[in-house]
């Protein structure tokens, strides 16, 4: 019989136990009486020889090794009926534990769609990204031009298949307001090397990637899904992008979104359709545009480090073939020396936006404060169960002395937490779904949408498991140990107040709430550091006024218009939107601010050079007369760009107070000449005419550069993109069907979207915003936890002093002396906890100072903190206090 | 009349139960209170066991598989659950009995050499 069989067929078993022994004493019984016994004596003696039925039955049925089981779900029962008998302390213990594991499940969800989770293709731990690094530089590039890709993919031999992409957004629409999808431009290996299979149609081929090909498209499984409901009618059909057709020939398979983390794939077209999309500006064949990456999968049996190494040698002679004739001699020297390197890809690669290597650190400080949260709470309930097992006492007594051994009752406590653990951990794989589900579209910016696949998978089930039982056993350990050390008898005579069972609980439950001060310190702390980093970008001076600004970016792509004809089209446009009613003024750029793009070049001044280590670097714009004004930037010295400056007059430059500062010193800018770089139309020396404040360029948290802008009407070679700054009376979104309009009236197959700058400064500190919110929250929630384990322990502790309080009023004392002493007793407890919780942050500040560099004095937030701190404690305390100084001595002295 | 069971006497054999169980089973099948009947027949009244403690040992025997098991009637019509010796449980029985002469040979080695 095996061990599953008999413990299925337990009860067929006892009740053969039962019969077999006694038949053994019918016979003993028996033979009693044929040797000269009365029946009643026989089966007295047989009964009393026997040493007690039932102990030798439950000796017997342990013999047969299914004990374990059945005491467990013995165990099982009785802790459902505990939790039951006391619904408010249940359900307040499964709440706290339901928000700390669906917290931490949340944000290990998030961190397993980011950082663990493999690629959805066949086999992609064989997955390896290629990179290239440059002599001068440690950090590798992952981007290199189409003429490199086409060298690497006629030549290696150190993969068995390789293949390129380059995310790309594909406009839908024809003119008018955009309509954007995501997707990628794939060499024609792309899905083969992947092992994706179609879900219907056929994928890419390599034959659909040659020069001069029509292209074709292939879906994306969510994308077929919800535009062509996911008819098979799809399938032949065409699509527009960016004002092209292409037919569609397939569908990839469900859940593929293409290799970086967090993007999600639309469409994907071949790399050779780049040359219609873009016509002439084609990057086919430009040796220094950066716009593919590029993967390969490993040959059976050979490591990364081998593949790295042949790459490596292959660098030399693939570089040296694609080497860009316009550069600078040591430029192309130092293109030549580029070589190879490899990086695991069995995980996808960081996305176009750096989502994993801008969420990376975010997420682990995250799991860090979700943690603490977790551990707070399970104090808590530590505390709680503490409590009750001191009332339990006189039931536990009776057990020890009925013979139950103390392992099996710390057996059946443990098992308590643990049940109450799992529902709050099913509890808390609810609340989980949808905590991360609203973080990620917290994430997600107007921009850079995040697409993550929060499916439970084996990892996170094993995490919940995991920290579920961690933490049973962690709040279950210190109520199981005291609470059945007790001496049996005195525990059943003595009363609540006067055990010392009871004492013993009053400490360990001060030393918790000692424990849970520290943490909850240290959460305030983080929470007042995060708030005060989001509040000072939200109030930065940025160097211009972003609220109430519309902003525009125009693409005339589609309109075919030539060079000559763009900048008057342009300054049609601009003419037209400032005369639009409720615009204050109007303006136009090629960069945007905090677009997230960057033009830069190293100037020079004639006549002062810059003191050696100073970065000449400067950061550049093309800009109307109109710009500052519309910004709000203001004009410190000189004057800004007028009617006088044209094409044909004197090539005149704007730079900012940092520029000015760090050539000139002290003396005016104005006069002086400025040359930007050695290509082009900068190469001439540009005559600055004037110096404005500095100027948030890319980013809000970026610290201020050097910046220099041109007059759009100097400029040579008008692109075929530019964008439009609107400042309006009214709010700024009310104004976009009038500007639609207005754009069309001019040419209506101009592509336009359309944004705000401050939903474009929001964006650009969605990740500020979100640890602000989410540390303030968690802040916030470990102060209640501990507030709430404060009054419950200062509570208990005023019961248990209660005689001893009664005594004292009945010898006169004052009410304020017996505030006091409940005070001085919880004002210990807060101070233990406060210096260790201070001593812990003043740690962390020396580790993060090390790992990371990170300098702080946030003397501000950490004394903050101790004073919100003090105050909860202080709040949590009154009430029970308040109870101590009530105490009628008549009634205290007689309870016992 | 009460039969004292001495304190040595049982010490003594709880370390030997499980070989005298085999033992007594290897001669047929049988069950629990016949077991203890003839332990003490045996033995000429010097074993008694404990009643109780003989149970818990043949189910621990069962469970290791040196004894079977089946529901039998006797002769008095009455079912009860006759032991048997399984194949592994002779083995057992032969090893245990092996070891036993080794230990006691030894003993009575050093008792005469004592003298």
């Amino acid at each position: 019989m095996t061990w599953l069989s008999r413990l299925l067929r337990k009860g067929k078993q006892d009740a053969q136990l039962d019969s077999e022994l006694r038949f053994h004493v019918e016979q003993q019984t028996a033979d009693n009486i044929a040797a000269g016994m009365s029946p009643e004596e026989a089966r007295r003696r047989t009964l009393a020889q026997f040493g007690g039925l039932e102990s030798r039955k439950e000796e017997a049925r342990e013999a047969r090794g299914t004990q374990f089981f059945d005491s467990l779900i013995q165990d099982i029962r009785f802790a459902f009926r505990i939790l039951r008998k006391t619904p408010v302390v249940t359900a307040i213990a499964l709440l706290s534990l339901a928000l700390g594991i669906g917290a931490n499940t949340a944000i290990f969800s998030l961190i397993d769609a980011v950082m663990l989770r493999m690629l959805p293709v066949q086999n992609p731990e064989q997955l390896a990204q290629i990179t290239f690094l440059s002599p001068t530089s440690s950090r590798p590039r992952a981007s290199v031009t189409n003429p490199i890709w086409e060298q690497v993919r006629d030549h290696q031999d150190a993969f068995s298949g390789v293949f390129a992409w380059s995310p790309e957004m594909f406009d839908l629409a024809e003119g008018g307001e955009v309509n954007n999808i995501n997707g990628i431009y794939a060499s024609g290996d792309y899905f083969d090397v992947l092992g994706v299979h179609p879900a219907a149609g056929r994928l890419l081929t390599a034959s659909d990637d040659v020069r001069n090909c029509p292209g074709v498209a292939i879906l994306g499984y969510g994308f077929w899904q919800s535009h062509y409901g996911g008819a098979q009618s799809a399938i032949g059909s065409s699509i527009r992008l960016n004002g092209h057709y292409f037919p569609i020939v397939g569908v990839a398979q469900r859940g593929f979104f293409g290799t970086d983390v967090g993007e999600n794939l639309d469409v994907v077209i071949p790399i050779c359709a780049e040359a219609t999309l873009a016509g002439k500006d084609s990057a086919l064949d430009i040796r220094d545009d950066w716009w593919l990456m590029m993967m390969g999968r490993l040959k059976p049996g050979v490591t990364v480090e081998q593949a790295e190494a042949r790459m490596k040698v292959l660098s030399q002679p693939l570089f040296s073939a694609v080497v860009p004739q316009d550069w600078p001699a040591k430029d192309q020297d130092r293109f030549r020396k580029f070589t190879f390197g490899i990086l695991p890809g069995a995980t996808g690669t960081a996305g176009r936006y750096g989502l994993r290597i801008q969420y990376s650190a975010p997420l682990k400080i995250l799991m860090f404060v979700v943690g603490l949260v977790l551990l707070i709470a399970c104090a808590n309930i530590a505390s709680l169960l503490l409590a009750r097992s001191a009332a339990r006492q006189k039931e536990i007594a009776v057990r020890l002395s009925l013979g139950a051994s103390r392992a099996r009752l710390i057996r059946q406590v443990l098992t308590e937490s643990i049940v109450l653990s799992a529902a709050g951990a099913i509890l808390g794989v609810l609340f989980a779904r949808w905590g991360s589900a609203l973080l990620v579209r917290f994430v997600s910016t107007q921009k850079n949408q995040v697409f993550l696949d929060l499916k439970m998978d084996g990892r996170v089930l094993a995490f919940t498991i995991g920290i579920a039982v961690l933490c049973g056993l962690l709040f279950g350990i210190l109520p199981a140990l005291r609470g059945t050390r007790i001496d049996a008898i005195s525990a059943m005579k003595e009363g609540q107040s006067q055990s010392s069972g009871g004492r013993s609980h009053s400490s360990a439950a001060r030393w918790i709430v000692a424990a849970q001060v520290a943490l909850s310190l240290i959460l305030v702390v983080e929470a007042g550091i995060f708030i005060r980093i989001f509040a000072n970008l939200m109030t930065v001076d940025a160097g211009f006024d972003r609220n109430n600004v519309l902003m525009v970016e125009a693409n005339i792509h589609n309109a075919g218009i030539a060079e000559p004809a763009r900048a008057p089209l342009y300054g049609q446009m601009l003419a037209k939107l400032q005369a639009l009613p409720g615009v204050v003024s109007a303006s136009q750029c090629w960069m945007t601010p905090l677009s997230g793009g960057q033009w830069d070049n190293n100037v020079t001044i004639a006549g002062h050079p810059l003191p050696s280590g100073v970065d000449p670097d400067t950061l550049l714009n093309w800009v109307t007369p109109g710009y500052f004004e519309t910004m709000r930037t203001p004009l410190l010295e000189g004057r800004m760009f007028d009617a006088r400056d044209t094409a044909t007059s004197t090539p005149v430059v704007i730079v900012n107070q940092l520029l000015a500062r760090r050539y000139f010193g002290a003396q005016s800018a104005i006069g002086e000449h400025l040359t930007g770089g050695s290509q082009g139309m900068l190469r001439q020396p540009m005559e600055i005419i004037g110096v404005v404040q500095n100027a948030k360029y890319t980013s809000l948290q970026e610290v201020f550069q050097p910046e220099a802008y041109f007059p759009l009407s100097q400029i040579k070679g008008v692109g075929e993109g530019t964008a439009f700054e609107i400042r309006t009376a009214i709010r700024p979104s009310s104004l976009i069907p009038a500007v639609r309009d207005t754009m069309a009236s001019v040419n209506n197959l101009a592509s336009l979207q359309f944004t705000t700058l401050k939903q474009k400064a929001d964006d650009s500190v969605a990740m500020e915003h979100l640890m602000a919110v989410l540390s303030g929250f968690f802040g916030g929630l470990a102060l209640l936890l501990t507030a709430i384990g404060l009054y419950g322990v200062m509570a208990y502790v005023v019961t248990q002093r209660t005689h001893e309080i009664g005594i004292r009023i009945a010898l006169g004392a004052q009410h304020s002396s017996i505030l006091r002493l409940v005070l001085r007793d919880a004002l210990i407890v807060l101070a233990a906890g406060i210096a260790a919780g201070l001593g812990v942050t003043w740690i962390m500040r020396l580790v993060m100072q090390a790992l990371y560099g990170i300098k702080s004095q946030d003397v501000w937030a950490i004394s903050l903190a101790v004073v919100v701190m003090a105050c909860v404690a202080l709040v949590a305390t009154y009430i029970p206090a308040r109870r101590a100084m009530k105490v009628d001595p008549m009634v205290a002295l007689r309870y016992e | 009349m009460t039969r004292p069971v001495t304190d040595d006497r049982s010490e003594f054999l709880k370390g030997t139960l499980d070989m005298l169980i085999l033992k007594i089973v290897a001669l047929g099948p049988i069950h629990g209170y016949a077991i203890s009947q003839r332990i003490q027949q045996i033995s000429r009244d010097f074993f008694q066991v404990q009643q109780g403690s003989l149970y818990p040992a043949l189910h621990r025997l069962e469970n290791r598989g040196w004894l079977g098991a089946e529901w039998r009637a006797t002769d008095t019509g009455r079912e009860a659950k006759f032991y048997s010796l399984t194949k592994k449980g002779r083995k057992q029985l032969e090893a245990e009995m092996a070891n036993w002469e080794r230990i006691s040979d030894a003993v009575a080695l050093i008792l005469r050499t004592a003298e």
